[in-house]
């Protein structure tokens, strides 16, 4: 038997943050949507699936993998927007298990498109031979693309929170998680909110599935996974909140991470655990609003 | 009879026509099937989910594999229809669909699968039911109590893989190793073949991670992995997983200092990870196109299933090909399509060539006794469907147990699994 290092120690904890992050993502985009609409989107692993294609076509026309990243948030973006519009916009205000009903629809629909379009086989996603290779930080091995991943999530979401703390739009967004009669009272548009909103939360799992396709190449099956994953962070984070998401994200990916090193075989539902532990004690989630549990 | 008034004597001779008519028409099938002689096969394929793309190379051969068949004239002059069915890799949805062939399509005849618990399940159904089973995929059913009469294994058991991979990675690279495997029966019955071939070669077991089905993080398993220093690392696993895991050991430098050995890979795994499936890693295959440059069967079927469907067999497709030969071939010689205990014996020890060298099902197991394939990455010289070239072919001779061994699970049941 070997000893465990204290490097390989930090080596998980690092790789654990880089896992957390692309969880961060999912969520973030999950809470925007839940708190914007209280629409449970069933198929957000889905959308983060499409944003892994989206860079995969990018990045075959253009060759550059960041211009294939935020085209995947743009892509998907809309194409999340034209879905609200044309077909959970007609359900708002009937049973809220419509929409629930729709989006789970899509989930299975979207998948065998991309099987039609794209074939069965996966599609590889390769990142910049400047962002491979692995840096030294003393004895501990950090690979770049991860590290790359980790500043990426950074700056999405310091650009998000800039957005929603600083822009008009982005104050009308938080209004409306709040009170959208109110604001809709004031004059504003809610409709078109709900719809953008909408777009947001998808554009953040496209980023998510576009950030991890090089790990793990675009396959049309990938977004189920993602989903649940996405729902227990959103939980344990707290519905709605997006402080809730960020801590999730990255908690939930520490504790997959150590039980990959601890236990392999319950990493998988390790966060299951941790979930149910958290609501044990905090039914409303970390940071989630009394009376949205 | 006042309805009968209405119509009139030509709208009676009308009717009287066009029931005699509706007679004929469903009449004349019957004595058309009455002259052709037919007889069913059902096959069951994963074609959807994550596995579709070797389900479909199943289905493919076996359509290949019918045509031909029936091209020339069918078996003992019976037509062949085949039927298949998709068992979304789900046992109990497998079962159901079992059960529709035999009793609701009254199929003579069984096979497919690509998982090996499936096969199981399939091999206890087929027992029951007596209806002979070919199975596509590599599976234990051959073991212990799991044999019986009416079931027969195409692709090598588990442990061969492992055994055949290790024989040459001891052999050829080192003797410390680390393996990951998929936390399921297949992925312990390839741990448990790597283990006994090390105590047989002097290798030395650093250590193991069990890592669940559809894990896609594998960088948090790399970390035991690169703190154990071995000479290479076992990767028991396949299809997305492996594609994540060889990706994510790429991305860490791991393909560049160490050899990984896959004990079952796919083409399709090579041509998605690009790159990555480079010099550094080797896969098993119980058949890889490029065998076509020495066996004249081999370039038969390649030419014609590319030709056909436009790109090589996976190693599913063509044992979806032999086993569906195999089972034509048994009925000729049994010279019955309804006796299927006299077809299953005729199966026992047939011998064959037909996509490798000389090949035999073997009697007291119906284990198709064949060759594995190793193959070495090009990585970024790959091109097209040249993806990988041929390091070694094991002889199956040397990587099956005998049938007193198989039929006691020795001596893998010996061998204890690490925790």
């Amino acid at each position: 038997m070997f000893e465990i290092p204290w490097n390989v120690i930090a080596m998980q904890f690092f790789f654990g943050i880089a896992l957390g992050c692309i969880f961060v993502l999912l969520s973030s985009g999950m809470s925007i949507i839940f708190g914007l609409l209280d629409v449970v989107n069933f198929a957000h692993g889905t959308f983060a699936m499409l944003g892994a294609y989206a860079v995969f076509v990018v990045i075959s026309l253009s060759g550059s993998f960041v211009v294939g990243l935020v085209s995947a948030v743009v892509i998907v973006g809309i194409i999340g927007m034209i879905v609200e519009f044309l077909f959970l916009k007609p359900l708002y205000g009937k049973d809220p298990l419509l929409p629930l009903l729709l989006t789970f629809g899509l989930s299975v629909a979207i998948p065998d498109l991309i099987k039609i379009i794209f074939g069965l086989i996966g599609k590889p996603v390769n990142y910049p031979e400047a962002l491979s290779g692995t840096l030294m930080l003393g004895s501990v091995i950090i690979p770049g693309y991860r590290l790359f991943i980790i500043l990426f999530t950074l700056v999405a979401l310091i650009s998000l929170w800039l957005f929603l703390k600083r822009s008009d739009l982005g104050m009308i967004i938080r209004a409306s998680t709040r009170d959208s009669l109110m604001v809709q009272t004031l004059g504003i548009n809610v409709s078109r909110i709900w719809t953008f909103g909408f777009g947001l939360g998808v554009g953040l799992a496209a980023l998510a599935g576009a950030i991890a396709a090089p790990m793990m190449s675009a396959t049309p099956d990938m977004g189920v996974d993602m989903t649940m994953t996405a729902f227990v962070v959103t939980v344990v984070g707290g519905l709605g909140s997006l402080g809730g998401a960020i801590v999730g994200g990255l908690l939930i990916g520490l504790v997959v991470a150590f039980t990959a090193f601890v236990a392999g075989e319950y990493s998988s539902v390790s966060m299951y655990f941790c979930m149910a532990l958290i609501l044990l004690v905090r039914p409303r989630g970390l940071f989630g609003e009394q009376g949205r549990e | 009879m006042q309805h009968f008034k209405g119509l009139g004597r030509i709208g009676l001779a009308m009717l009287l026509v066009g029931l005699i008519s509706a007679g004929l028409l469903t009449a004349m099938p019957t004595q058309a099937s009455a002259q052709q002689k037919t007889i069913k096969y059902g096959t069951m394929h994963p074609l959807t989910g994550a596995y579709a793309v070797l389900g479909r190379d199943q289905m493919r051969a076996t359509e290949m594999a019918v045509e031909e068949w029936n091209a020339k004239g069918g078996v003992l002059g019976h037509k062949i229809i085949w039927v298949h069915r998709d068992d979304e890799l789900k046992g109990n949805v497998a079962i159901r669909r079992a059960k529709e062939l035999v009793e609701e399509e009254k199929c003579d005849f069984i096979g497919g699968t690509l998982s090996g618990s499936i096969s199981l399940a399939m091999n206890e159904f087929a027992c029951k039911t007596k209806t002979p089973y070919v199975a596509y995929c590599m599976s234990d059913m051959v073991l212990g109590s799991d044999q019986c009469e009416y079931g027969a294994a195409f692709m090598v058991v588990p442990y061969a893989a492992s055994l055949a991979v290790a024989q040459y990675a001891f052999k050829n690279v080192g003797k410390k190793w680390f393996a990951i495997t998929a936390d399921y029966r297949w992925g312990h019955s390839l741990l448990e073949g790597w283990l006994w071939q090390s105590q047989q070669m002097g290798g030395q077991f650093l250590g193991n991670v069990y890592v669940p089905l559809g894990t896609t993080d594998f960088s948090t398993y790399y970390a035991k992995v690169l703190a154990a220093k071995p000479d290479f690392i076992v990767m028991n696993n396949l299809g997305a997983d492996q594609t994540a895991a060889i990706k994510q050991a790429s991305e860490l430098g791991l393909t560049k200092n160490i050899k990984i050995f896959c004990t079952k890979t796919a083409q399709h795994t090579i041509k998605e990870l690009g790159p990555a499936y480079n010099e550094n890693v080797i896969g098993g295959m119980s058949f890889y196109y490029k065998l076509r440059d020495k066996y004249p069967g081999a370039k038969k079927f390649v030419d014609k299933f590319m030709k056909k469907y436009g790109a090589p067999p996976e190693q599913d497709g063509e044992c979806g090909y032999v086993a569906t030969n195999i089972l034509f071939m048994a009925i000729e010689k049994a010279g019955t399509v309804s006796d299927k205990k006299k077809i299953m014996e005729a199966m026992q020890d047939i011998k064959y060539q037909l996509t490798k060298g000389p090949e035999y099902l073997r009697g007291c197991d119906r284990q198709r006794v064949q060759s594995y394939v190793l193959v070495k990455g090009k990585g970024a010289k790959a091109k097209g469907w040249d993806l990988a070239d041929i390091v070694a072919e094991i002889p199956g001779d040397k990587i099956i147990m005998s049938c007193e061994d198989n039929a006691k699970k020795l001596p893998f049941i010996n061998i204890k699994l690490p925790k």
